[in-house]
């Protein structure tokens, strides 16, 4: 399996998919090699081989750390031998357009980007330099930050050719990549090593920029989804969207939905008493695809009806300043709060008291929030235009453009605590039965289907 | 000398409009009469007009010796004045046969036995007298809603001077007896007939269920079962929704002709006749007291209230629509029968049925009846329409936020 990023280093919904996937199918006796273009350490999988491009596992790394000297795999093809302890950048971001990645390096700071050039391999071509440069041990970065690490589309190729050249060698049955980054790394195993190939679609370009698509994302996520022998969508809504952007003929398109990772340890956390009685809770990026303005004009709606509500949108993204700024313009910015990027604990404090969760995004393949909000006892009001609405029947529903049917939900959803707690109560049920292993079974039955 | 005992339950609800929350007393209509129509012209088609001319046929084929009962609820009946009038003249045609007994009811088919009991007894003398208007004929026997029974729903029956009233014979109430007798309300002059579940439910249920062993049902093997009561019973009573006959049957699976050859397979045993409820009730001896030591209603496998007040949405809904109606009638706006019959119309179970949350997989047998997506829907259209009504007929400024809830 080739993805770029597995939890706890995560910057979105996609790590903790492939975490659930890949544990559920380690249950029903699949064996799993994850590769990763960066392993940071501390990433728990030991259901499986977690690996970086280079073929190095984490436990071979972690190895290394502790000062061990760990031999060299004699399956690696020479040239791979000579690039040692490098790793591609954890530049690499699953969400970032090219525009935003130059951005974002751009605001490393001189040192933070020294480091992620001490840890960026070369290219290809630059091989045998870099070799020469291992040996004579030369910490020193040979190139400035401006030369790479900017363009993503490298990176990609890259990963393609780490994987390629690494990997090659390793013994499997399928090659599963999930989402645009991974295809041509996954295209170029395919095509050396002739086994099946099988793309899973967690998110497309399309998602994220609606018309104004990437047109070179757009082109290699076709290319991907076109080379490979079977399609993986999480939902049928996806699959649509699949065929109607790349061609891709339906029958080739199989649905996996997500299930929700189950996780024993939820605490229940205390709203303080500072804190108002109603709480709406919007949470992830704040960009298009997520619809945070259709979420800001229905909040409007309902102030008037409900004086002391509190609109949290916890995320950042390229609309932030946008929406930060509409909030002002309309006056309601003493019942909004941006708290930014969440992780971990702070998630699920927030998922914990909130009283409502809104997901009213323009197009979403899955919404794997939306079950973790339940997890926490929280009512959701999704979008219709979700994959989540397919499988979840104990929640409100609502087109997200239609903001006045958005308030009106809002509304009651906060003036009646019954309707809360009889949707939470059934929804818990159901989400109980999503279990990943729905998944990994028909996930396990796409494998067998291609061998 | 047994007997079978039909009876058939008419009604359809006003379903209500899709009321948005800021919807500020602009549309003054909140019922559907869109949908509404619709519903009664198709149901028409699919079932009452059929069924009343395979009854009317067997009625005169028959020469008497076929009798059945029948409670159309006021807002049935309303509906069909409205929309589908020829369905009416049906029932009448009936009626005049002299072999079809009506039963009362609430006229709204409403829970009031539950919150109000008053109220309760208001909705009943308007359903006898609609009776009395239609059919010439003065109700004896009276049927609680979706035959929602307890010891004191035959208490409050009894003071309204009816002879009978109709129960579910539910298996933990009923214990080793039988519900094929004739039995009594405790401490009441009121007699109690009891649905036979099982045979019942053959019909009204499993009747097109291929994977049911006993598929195909013809009319002999049914009879056969009713006649093996022979000697250990006095009435098989064989209560069900009137839109078995079409709607929840469709007429492919034969169900007409079924109910065409049945009778005559019934009097095969020349000891077995076929009467109506006040007919069994003249016939055959009280055989013991029967008290119900629980709610119980023909819905579902546990015959309870569950359907219409199992969660906390319905419960909510149902207290404060009643609320609506004491505030109503503490004021003028009590006086206005226009207001009284709208608030009357809300109180309608079905409105309640549709916020069940109960099955969530087996949602199939709730979810064709709803005209909403889920429970949720149904239950914020009915509070949206609620905030609207209060505000409309007591000119209630104050809104209902969640200063109330706090």
């Amino acid at each position: 399996m080739l993805g770029w990023e597995y939890p706890p280093h995560i910057s979105g919904g996609l790590g903790t998919a492939c975490e659930g996937l890949t544990t559920a199918l380690a249950r029903h006796n699949v064996e799993v090699i994850f590769v990763v273009p960066h392993l940071f350490g501390g990433e728990n999988a030991s259901h499986m081989t977690l690996v970086n491009s280079q073929g190095h596992s984490q436990k071979r790394l972690e190895g290394r750390r502790r000062g061990k000297e760990a031999p060299m795999s004699s399956r690696r093809k020479p040239r791979a031998s000579l690039i040692s302890r490098r790793f591609i950048p954890a530049v690499l971001k699953p969400y970032l357009t090219p525009e935003s990645f130059k951005v974002y390096t751009a605001s490393l700071s001189l040192s933070e980007a020294r480091q992620v050039v001490r840890e960026i391999t070369t290219s290809p071509g630059d091989s045998e330099d870099a070799a020469s440069e291992s040996h004579a041990g030369s910490e020193k970065p040979r190139v400035r930050p401006e030369q790479y690490g900017r363009d993503i589309y490298a990176e990609v190729g890259r990963f393609a050719s780490n994987c390629a050249s690494s990997l090659s060698q390793e013994r499997f049955d399928i090659i599963h990549c999930h989402d645009w980054m991974t295809y041509p790394a996954g295209v170029a195993l395919a095509q050396i090593t002739g086994k099946p190939l099988v793309c899973h679609v967690h998110s497309l370009e399309y998602d994220r920029s609606g018309l104004n698509v990437n047109q070179q994302i757009h082109h290699i996520e076709r290319f991907g989804l076109q080379a490979a022998r079977r399609v993986i969508a999480v939902s049928y809504y996806t699959r649509r969207i699949v065929h109607e952007q790349h061609g891709i003929p339906l029958d080739k398109i199989c649905v996996v939905h997500n299930g929700v990772y189950s996780s024993e340890a939820m605490f229940k956390y205390r709203k303080g008493k500072s804190w108002p009685a109603k709480i709406v809770l919007f949470l992830g990026r704040i960009t298009f695809q997520k619809g945070p303005d259709y979420f800001i004009e229905a909040a409007a709606k309902v102030i008037p009806h409900i004086p002391d509500v509190l609109f949290v949108m916890a995320g950042t993204g390229d609309m932030l300043p946008r929406c930060i700024e509409r909030v002002n313009q309309l006056g309601i910015g003493e019942h909004f709060q941006f708290p930014g990027f969440l992780r971990g604990q702070e998630v699920e404090e927030m998922f914990s008291i909130a009283d409502l969760y809104v997901m009213p995004s323009v197009s979403e393949p899955f919404g794997i929030s939306a079950l973790e909000a339940i997890k926490f006892d929280t009512p959701v009001i999704i979008s219709r235009q979700s994959g989540v609405s397919e499988v979840l029947t104990h929640a409100l529903k609502v087109d997200f453009w239609d903001i006045d049917r958005m308030a009106d939900l809002m509304i009651n959803a906060l003036v009646h605590e019954e309707l809360r707690s009889d949707m939470v109560a059934m929804a818990r049920e159901e989400v109980r039965r999503l279990h990943w292993d729905a998944a990994a079974l028909k996930t396990r039955e796409i494998y067998s289907s291609l061998l | 000398m047994p007997s079978v005992c039909f009876y058939f339950q008419v009604h359809q609800p006003q379903r209500i409009k899709r009321c948005s929350f800021f919807n500020v007393t602009c549309d003054p209509q909140y019922f559907d009469d869109e949908h509404n129509k619709r519903v009664m012209q198709k149901v028409a088609q699919k079932c009452y007009l059929p069924a009343n001319r395979a009854l009317l046929k067997l009625i005169r084929r028959l020469d008497g010796a076929f009798r059945c009962a029948f409670s159309i609820t006021g807002v049935a009946v309303d509906q069909m004045r409205r929309f589908a009038p020829e369905v009416l003249e049906s029932f009448i045609e009936l009626a005049e046969t002299g072999c079809v007994e009506f039963l009362a009811e609430t006229y709204y088919h409403s829970l009031a036995a539950l919150y109000d009991h008053k109220e309760f007894k208001e909705q009943v003398d308007l359903h006898i007298q609609l009776m009395e208007e239609l059919f010439h004929q003065r109700p004896q026997v009276f049927r609680n809603t979706e035959l929602i029974y307890a010891d004191f729903v035959g208490h409050l029956a009894a003071e309204m001077g009816f002879r009978a009233v109709l129960a579910e014979g539910a298996q933990d109430v009923l214990g080793w007896r039988s519900p094929n007798f004739v039995y009594s309300v405790p401490e009441a002059p009121i007699r109690l007939l009891l649905k036979n579940y099982r045979l019942s439910d053959d019909v009204a249920f499993r009747f097109s269920d291929r994977r049911w062993e006993e598929w195909p049902l013809t009319a002999d093997k049914y009879a056969h079962w009713i006649h093996s009561v022979s000697g250990c019973g006095d009435v098989v009573n064989l209560f069900m929704d009137y839109e078995t006959f079409g709607e929840h049957q469709w007429e492919s699976t034969g169900i007409f002709e079924f109910l065409d050859y049945l009778p005559e397979a019934v009097l095969l045993h020349p000891d077995w006749s076929i009467l109506t409820p006040s007919q069994v009730v003249e016939k055959y001896p009280v055989v013991a007291e029967l008290p119900f030591h629980r709610l119980t209603s023909w819905a579902d496998i546990e015959r309870d209230l569950t359907a219409w007040r199992g969660n906390r949405m319905q419960n909510s809904a149902l207290e404060q629509v009643y609320q609506l109606g004491r505030d109503l009638k503490s004021c003028s706006a009590g006086e206005d029968r226009g207001i009284m019959d709208a608030w009357r119309k809300l109180l309608t179970s079905d409105h309640f049925y549709y916020m069940c949350t109960k099955w969530f997989s087996d949602g199939d047998v709730h979810a064709y009846f709803s005209p909403y997506e889920s429970p949720y829907e149904a239950f914020v259209n009915y509070m949206n329409v609620l905030k609207d009504a209060r505000q409309r007929w007591l000119g209630n400024t104050r809104p209902e936020t969640h200063e109330q809830r706090v």
